[in-house]
């Protein structure tokens, strides 16, 4: 098993009153961009920090491919993590915090002016930490995970705090990152970035695994895959024309129609050849955050 | 111990305002010290109404050698207590400003983090030692021929008196370490500390005191168990009469350091870091 997977066995964390995490299993594969989602206080940060060693599990196990993160050899140069915003000293510089981890690390100081570089901040470097924005802290966070090149990113809500501009970035740099066949888990509650961003998801709540796969066959499970929307002053012909393609349409509140189990292109044919006439024929990929919704309904709440 | 440790949590120290707003505190407390230490020897000989064991340790402190040690360790009591409260800080810091959780990504096996600060500790102790020292070698001199003392830097005790100096302040580095695993809050450690520190002295030396009056002599050579009054016990020139030894002060601080250490680690080793 390669340590680049990411393999959560059985993980169980309880406090005094609390079950943060309950018998939760799943895998993170590498090269993809995972999203691990769930609602508030779904346990995902513990999960986190039970993977990285931080938080000790009551029972089950979190590893990288099977070696826990305090055995990796050379941990900051195989998982790099992006946990809280706010994690460095007010008073520090931004170079001198990560300039403190190269330290330890037994990195060359270098090392920090060049991530730094790869996240935009140098222009601000030699500022205090104290003075960044939210966005700006992110991006030194996510300077620190780069700083070893690892193989495993982890990030706990990156997009927190980052203008629609910093969203974009963050989405690029991560991708890319998953395409050079790095491990990427993102943890997020905002659903609209996790469509757009992940190939995976991993959805929990209460703890507890809800789904677990590639994005489009969780939306396909769940009757809101693939669809195409068509507007057409001829419904009732459209409709008859699409059950010759086995394909079924549902009038939609606004009038238009959803059509499951055809193509756009199969179903304009049909209509050109049943001379219906189309006003809007779009292909719709499932909605996430419905799923989502749907498949955590009653787990949401504060526990 | 990993040296790159040791250089990374020295770094961090480097790296903040903490050290130099320390260093500025440390300056008039240790001029006021000095200054302290000269009046009382210029004031001369004790008092009538004492008692003789009480009489007999004044003469025994007022000997040319034991000016000599006591002056030349000036700056002791206040260096430690800016020792023992930046070692505090060196791991309250951590959690206060929410640091914990990148230095132990970086170093998951939190023993060598721990043993890392207690080195760093014991480094930034004996650098306020040796400004105090040097401080010391250039001043009291000028203050012993004001004194009429000579200034005796040929005798073996002023020197092993320094040197037991050089201990007491890397001793108390560790302990001041232990203390900010054990009190993680920022706040919490640095006044208990320093209430106890400066305040606790005397309080527990008038209890004794008032022990040894009225249930039994013997209470009073249990005083050496304050930390203080053992790192004081340790740099005294000679044995002062009614004292324990000086190696049962240092005995007394290196298991106060070798207690809060151990704790210290063992507990910094369970706990979650959330």
């Amino acid at each position: 098993m390669s340590t680049d997977e990411i393999v959560v066995e059985h993980l169980t964390k309880q406090y005094k009153r609390l079950r943060a995490v309950d018998d939760l299993s799943f895998s993170v594969r590498a090269g993809r961009v995972t999203g691990f989602l769930g609602p508030n206080g779904a346990g995902k940060t513990t999960t986190l920090r039970m993977l990285l060693g931080l938080v000790t599990p009551t029972a089950g196990q979190a590893t990288f491919g099977g070696t826990r993160y305090a055995e990796l050899a050379d941990p900051i140069k195989h998982v790099g993590a992006v946990l809280e915003a706010s994690s460095a000293h007010r008073g520090r510089t931004g170079r001198n915090h990560l300039r403190m981890i190269c330290r330890a690390a037994g990195l060359p100081d270098s090392r920090a002016d060049e991530v730094l570089t790869i996240v935009g901040l140098t222009p601000a470097a030699n500022r205090k930490f104290k003075g960044y924005s939210l966005g700006m802290r992110q991006r030194l966070g996510i300077a620190a995970a780069l700083l070893g090149d690892p193989r495993v990113l982890i990030l706990d809500e990156p997009a927190n705090g980052l203008d629609p501009e910093g969203i974009r970035w963050m989405r690029d740099l991560l991708k890319a990152l998953a395409a050079e066949g790095r491990t990427v888990l993102v943890s997020s509650h905002l659903l609209g970035e996790m469509q757009l961003l992940a190939d995976d998801v991993v959805i929990v709540a209460a703890g507890k695994l809800i789904r677990q796969g590639p994005v489009d066959d969780v939306l396909g499970t769940m009757g809101t895959g693939a669809h195409v929307r068509v507007r057409t002053p001829q419904p009732a012909e459209l409709k008859a024309a699409l059950s010759e393609l086995n394909a079924t349409a549902t009038e939609q509140t606004d009038g238009s129609l959803m059509v499951v189990g055809a193509e756009a292109a199969a179903i304009g044919h049909a209509a050109f050849a049943a001379s219906v006439e189309l006003h809007e024929l779009a292909t719709e990929r499932g909605d996430l955050e419905q799923v989502f919704l749907q498949l955590t309904a009653g787990k949401a709440g504060i526990r | 111990m990993s040296l790159s440790l040791v250089n990374a949590e020295l770094f961090k120290v480097r790296t903040t305002s903490i050290w130099w707003v320390l260093g500025i505190v440390l300056v008039p407390l240790y001029a006021a010290s000095v200054l302290v230490n000269w009046a009382q020897f210029a004031a001369g000989q004790p008092d009538e109404g004492l008692s003789d064991t009480q009489s007999a340790q004044i003469e025994a402190a007022l000997e040319p050698v034991n000016v000599a040690t006591t002056l030349y360790t000036s700056g002791q009591f206040f260096g430690v207590l800016i020792v023992v409260l930046l070692g505090a800080i060196i791991v309250t810091s951590e959690f206060f400003h929410l640091t914990a959780t990148t230095t132990f990504l970086t170093t998951p096996r939190r023993e060598s983090v721990i043993l890392a600060k207690f080195g760093a500790a014991v480094v930034i102790g004996l650098l306020v030692w040796l400004i105090t020292t040097v401080l010391n070698l250039i001043v009291v001199p000028l203050i012993m021929n004001q004194l009429d003392v000579p200034a005796q830097l040929g005798t073996a005790a002023v020197w092993r008196a320094i040197g037991l100096n050089a201990l007491a302040f890397g001793l108390w580095a560790i302990l001041g370490v232990g203390v900010g695993v054990l009190i993680r809050s920022q706040i919490a450690a640095t006044l208990v500390l320093a209430i106890t520190y400066v305040v606790g002295t005397q309080a527990i030396g008038l209890i004794f005191f008032l022990l040894s009056e009225w249930v039994a002599e013997w209470f009073n050579k249990l005083q050496v168990i304050v930390p203080t009054t053992a790192s004081q016990l340790m740099i005294s020139g000679t044995e002062l009469p009614g004292n324990p030894p000086r190696w049962v002060g240092a005995a007394v601080l290196i298991g106060y350091a070798a207690v809060t250490g151990v704790l210290g680690t063992l507990i910094t080793k369970r706990r979650d870091i959330s």
